[in-house]
């Protein structure tokens, strides 16, 4: 009750100001200057950043963005990795009341120039070359866009366009501008109000182009005050003694969450992953004490450890199967008391924490974490099960951009697998009785889609109440389980409805599993198609000594249909006949988002996919073998691509 | 100016935010805590041994400093020399001539050892500093060849330089431990306790070894320490990458010699007695056995190899008689096949043999070989 006491004083007005980002940073600069806020790593080492150095560059670029032009209620965009400049630009964009607009670091040129035309972008904060070769091959179709701020200058520094202008430079006209008017920032915190667009995260768009969702400053205090300082997010609540990995992409709700609010909000210091493949080792590094992921990134932890304890030698592999059982054990125990250990776990877990538990986790980087997420899209509980069982508890967590991230959760002690949780403190979340949609309100629901009334209309009823699109019911009258996204949900020739999530998620509990896309609309019975981990079947196959050249090559290798089918007869067993997959086929090549197969957030995205790979669905359909694949009995390889060796026999 | 709390760093032992962490010798609490059990250890010894197992202890002391000297210029910069005894020689008869005391025709000065211990080391140092361009000229084999020669020239000098050592077959008596009037070799109570002549010496040949090694630790470090490895691994490349071969090189084999005379110079002190035959290849090959089963290009390395070859003939001594009398016999003149003494350079060659083999990184190999197995746990990798 304490914790919503102070949340809710958090929210209030204090000394007349809006409590925005940049106050908070400003806070935290006056009160305790030296204190380390963030790291980066550079040149090997990471680079200790303070609370005073992140609000004086927060300042020179808000002054510098200021003499660019920049006045309140620009958007300005920003497209890099996650690093301190994003952070500095994000914060100094709020605090001259413009718009952030975040893009992801994968988004190819027309996506660039799509979301830089809708947001009306004036100036665009580009990390390197490659994202300033991707503003400059588009920026003749984006008038708007003004200026192209470049962070690091290898490359581009004889790049000779009117338009860019490299990061020191706009500190430095920051500098000049902060000598000329020290006041500015001052009076916009006066001016701020509540609503205040402060930025538009643009959804992925699994379906039609990209809708840029609205957030004032509004919705980003209530964020703050129940991600952050109501347990909302990490339970219990962060503090400025938490230790957190940002590797995310920052343009995504989740994210933003976790690195910038968690930072501005409550203190955490945040450190700056080198890139996504370093993000093991610097886990390792770092020993966050908070973690949130995305269920691919736990899926690939849990792989990655199944991996590698395949090549352990013996005596290795015998005290990790021993204590893994035990681990297996304690799992089930604690899924089956709410989350909570009971005596006996505790117990084990003592035991076995010198031999297997402690070592493991410090290898994964997972020693010192206290509270773990899980969101953005829906997990598998064996891996949720998995990892209570080596003793990082992950909790679901349900929410979107268009409601900041705040829907549900599950709380400590009080977890239900396969469930998102509970609502979370001051939300109002009711399952409409005739669709099973979800709806949420609460002072964090968004105020619309940037320059789109007619899909806000259709997502944001008059009434507040927020439409997320997502089928849901109670269990237990206190949890929610979400059933799928209304859009994906299969009824097939028989009249029944099949929520095909549930289905793949158990399929990519496999560690050999990467995608996995289920298809039976309108069909007599259900398919699948398969795309491998590349990594895994590859260890796999060399432990095998199975030759192979592409990914496609291993794809197709009847040992590897073999091991697919196996997969895939495992996960029927768990459904009822009508939910079982009858045939699979493999998708000949790693998926992608400059494809087009795959959204930012590396979400498959079903239409591209039926077009892409229609002809492996009617393959199927049409009862022929033409391509790799199999039914429950048999596999072929594909007729088109018969390996050359194969084809003297 | 910025200010980390504890529980940021706490935990984190693979988190550096300086440089000086990163590169630090013990950066790791375990190291430092081992160091400091092994070092408290190693002072103790006085208190427990009795005067024949210090006499050993001193001179695992001894020979891993000069041993650490070798491993500079043959494990680090990879230029092998079986001149090593020759620079032992020169820093033994330089103690010798300063510290030592006249007998008849040959001279002593009776200097105090703040004089002679830092000379023992200089003038060596310096012969190598002259030798090394002519050294520099030449790798692998040659050079061997090339130190080989040197060290026949030394032993032939020591064997003619009556007024210096006393000539062959006599030799003569050591420099006199003495620093400010104060005797390093003789019995002192200490802490309550009576402790030997030797054990005294002890302590100060293990102070010696614990600066010299930590001196050598840093260098190894330092941009001359990668010039080293640079020039070992490969000499063209090194040159190429703007190395310079002939200063580097001169760098290895004087800083080599300082540790080579040094270790000399408490040798002699530690037998009480040197005759010009010691510094012949047999002592070359011993110290080149302390880097190889040590561990080439460590400085933990030589101080284990040291321990092995000085203790090991000491350990079959004692074993031998164990042994069936057919195969070794213990008495002088006894009717086994081998004899103790041929036992133990039989048993020395082979483990020579052994290391290059199986394990050419050492004992100290073998170490990190175990504690990775367990850093990996519980993975292999």
């Amino acid at each position: 009750m304490s914790q919503t006491m102070t949340a809710a004083s958090m929210t209030e007005e204090q000394g007349g100001e809006v409590l925005t980002l940049a106050t908070r940073i400003r806070r935290f600069a006056e009160q305790d200057p030296y204190r380390v806020c963030m790291r980066e790593k550079r040149f090997g080492i990471w680079q200790d950043i303070t609370w005073a150095d992140y609000w004086d560059k927060v300042e020179l670029v808000a002054h510098g963005l200021y003499a660019l032009g920049i006045r309140p209620g620009d958007r300005v965009g920003i497209h890099a990795e996650n690093r301190p400049e994003w952070l500095y630009a994000d914060v100094g964009i709020t605090a001259l009341r413009a718009i952030t607009m975040g893009l992801y670091p994968t988004n190819p040129a027309p996506e660039v120039a799509y979301l830089l035309q809708d947001s009306g972008s004036r100036i665009l904060v580009a990390e390197d070359q490659e994202q300033v070769d991707k503003a400059l091959a588009v920026v003749d179709e984006c008038p708007d866009l003004e200026w192209i701020v470049y962070l690091e200058p290898r490359g581009v520094r004889d790049y000779d366009h009117p338009k860019l202008i490299p990061f020191e430079d706009l500190l430095e006209r920051g500098r000049v501008h902060r000598g000329s008017d020290p006041d500015l920032l001052a009076r916009m915190a006066q001016d701020a109000e509540e609503d205040d667009v402060v930025t538009l995260i643009y959804t992925s768009g699994t379906t039609g182009p990209p809708k840029g969702a609205m957030l004032t400053n509004r919705n980003v205090s209530f964020g703050i005050d129940i991600l952050v300082f109501s347990g909302g997010l990490f339970d219990p609540s962060a503090s400025q003694d938490d230790v957190t990995l940002s590797y995310l992409p920052l343009c995504h709700v989740a994210e933003r969450a976790a690195t910038v609010w968690n930072n501005a909000g409550a203190g955490v210091t945040v450190h700056f992953a080198e890139s996504i493949e370093t993000v093991q080792a610097n886990l390792k590094e770092v020993q966050p004490t908070l973690f949130f992921a995305v269920p691919r990134i736990w899926e690939k932890i849990a792989a990655g450890i199944q991996i590698k304890m395949y090549s352990a030698s013996r005596i290795k592999k015998l005290n990790f199967g021993l204590w893994m059982k035990v681990a297996a054990f304690i799992g089930a125990q604690r899924v089956a008391n709410d989350g909570n250990h009971t005596l006996l776990t505790r117990l084990l877990y003592a035991v076995g924490y010198p031999f297997l538990y402690r070592a493991l986790r410090d290898r994964i980087g997972m020693r010192k974490v206290r509270a773990a997420g899980s969101g953005a899209a829906p997990i598998a509980p064996e891996i949720l099960q998995f990892f209570f069982g080596i003793g990082v508890p992950i909790h679901e967590i349900y929410g979107m951009t268009e409601n900041a991230a705040v829907a549900t959760v599950n709380r400590r002690g009080r977890v239900k697998l396969g469930t998102v949780g509970e609502p979370q403190p001051g939300t109002e979340l009711r399952i409409d009785e005739t669709s099973g949609e979800i709806l949420t309100r609460h002072p964090g629901v968004f105020v619309g889609y940037w320059n789109k009334p007619e899909q806000t209309a259709e997502t944001l009823a008059a009434d507040g109440w927020l439409h997320t699109g997502d089928v849901g019911e109670w269990v237990d009258g206190t949890h929610v389980r979400i059933v799928d996204r209304i859009k994906d949900i299969i009824i097939t020739a028989g009249g029944k409805n099949i929520s095909p999530s549930e289905i793949e998620n158990h399929l990519k509990t496999s560690p050999f599993v990467k995608e996995a896309m289920v298809i039976g609309d309108r069909q007599a019975y259900l398919t699948v198609l398969i795309g491998i981990e590349m990594d895994t079947v590859a260890d796999w196959a060399q432990r095998r000594q199975l030759p192979y050249t592409t990914y496609r090559d291993l794809t197709e290798k009847p040992e590897v249909l073999k091991l697919v089918q196996g997969v895939v007869a495992n996960t029927n067993e768990r459904f009822a006949r009508v939910e079982q997959m009858r045939k699979f086929r493999m998708i000949p090549k790693e998926l992608d988002h400059e494809d087009g197969e795959l959204t930012a957030t590396q979400k498959v995205k079903r239409s591209s996919l039926n077009d892409m790979f229609g002809h492996l669905i009617t393959d199927m359909y049409g009862n022929r073998t033409e391509h790799a694949g199999g039914d429950l009995v048999d596999v072929h390889p594909s007729r088109d691509f018969v390996p050359s060796h194969e084809q003297e026999d | 100016m910025s200010r980390t709390p504890r529980t940021l760093r706490r935990g984190r032992p693979e988190l550096y935010s300086d440089y000086a962490a990163d590169q630090a010798i013990w950066n790791t609490p375990a190291k430092r805590w081992s160091t400091l059990v092994l070092l408290a250890l190693a002072l103790s010894l006085p208190w427990f041994l009795g005067r024949d197992l210090l006499g050993l202890a001193t001179l695992v002391a001894v020979y891993a400093i000069s041993g650490i000297g070798l491993n500079l210029v043959s494990g680090y910069a990879g230029q092998i020399s079986l001149g090593h005894a020759v620079f032992m020689g020169i820093g033994a008869y330089t103690a010798a001539l300063l510290g030592g005391s006249p007998q008849g025709d040959i001279r002593g000065f009776e200097l105090d050892l703040l004089i002679w211990l830092p000379l023992a080391g200089l003038v060596p140092a310096f012969v190598g500093w002259l030798f090394a361009p002519i050294a520099a000229r030449v790798r692998g084999l040659y050079l061997a060849i090339l130190t080989l020669g040197l060290l026949f020239v030394g032993e032939h000098v020591f064997k003619e330089a009556r007024w210096l050592t006393g000539g062959s077959g006599l030799g003569r008596k050591p420099a006199d431990p003495v620093v400010l009037g104060f005797a390093l070799y003789e019995e002192r109570t200490i802490l309550g306790t009576e402790v030997p002549a030797i054990g005294v010496f002890y302590l100060f040949a293990l102070l010696l070894l614990v600066v010299l090694a930590v001196v050598a630790r840093n260098v190894a470090r330092t941009r001359q320490g990668r010039a080293f490895s640079a020039v070992r691994d490969r000499d063209i490349a090194a040159e190429v990458m703007g190395v310079p071969l002939l200063r580097t090189k001169r760098l290895a084999f004087t800083l080599s010699s300082f540790y080579a005379g040094i270790g000399g110079a408490l040798l002699t002190i530690v037998f009480g007695f040197v005759t010009p035959e010691r510094w012949n290849l047999l002592l070359s090959i011993d110290f080149l056995a302390v880097v190889l089963i040590g561990g080439a290009a460590t400085i933990s390395g030589p101080i284990i190899g040291a321990a092995f070859v000085v203790l090991m003939p000491r350990f079959i001594e004692t074993f031998a008689g164990s042994l069936p009398g057919w195969f070794v016999s213990t008495a002088v003149g006894g009717g086994g096949l081998l004899n103790v003494f041929q036992l133990q350079r039989l048993l020395f060659g082979v483990m020579i043999v052994l290391f290059l083999v199986v394990e050419p990184r050492g004992l100290f190999g073998v170490w990190i070989r175990v504690r990775n197995y367990f850093k990996a746990w519980p993975f292999s990798y």
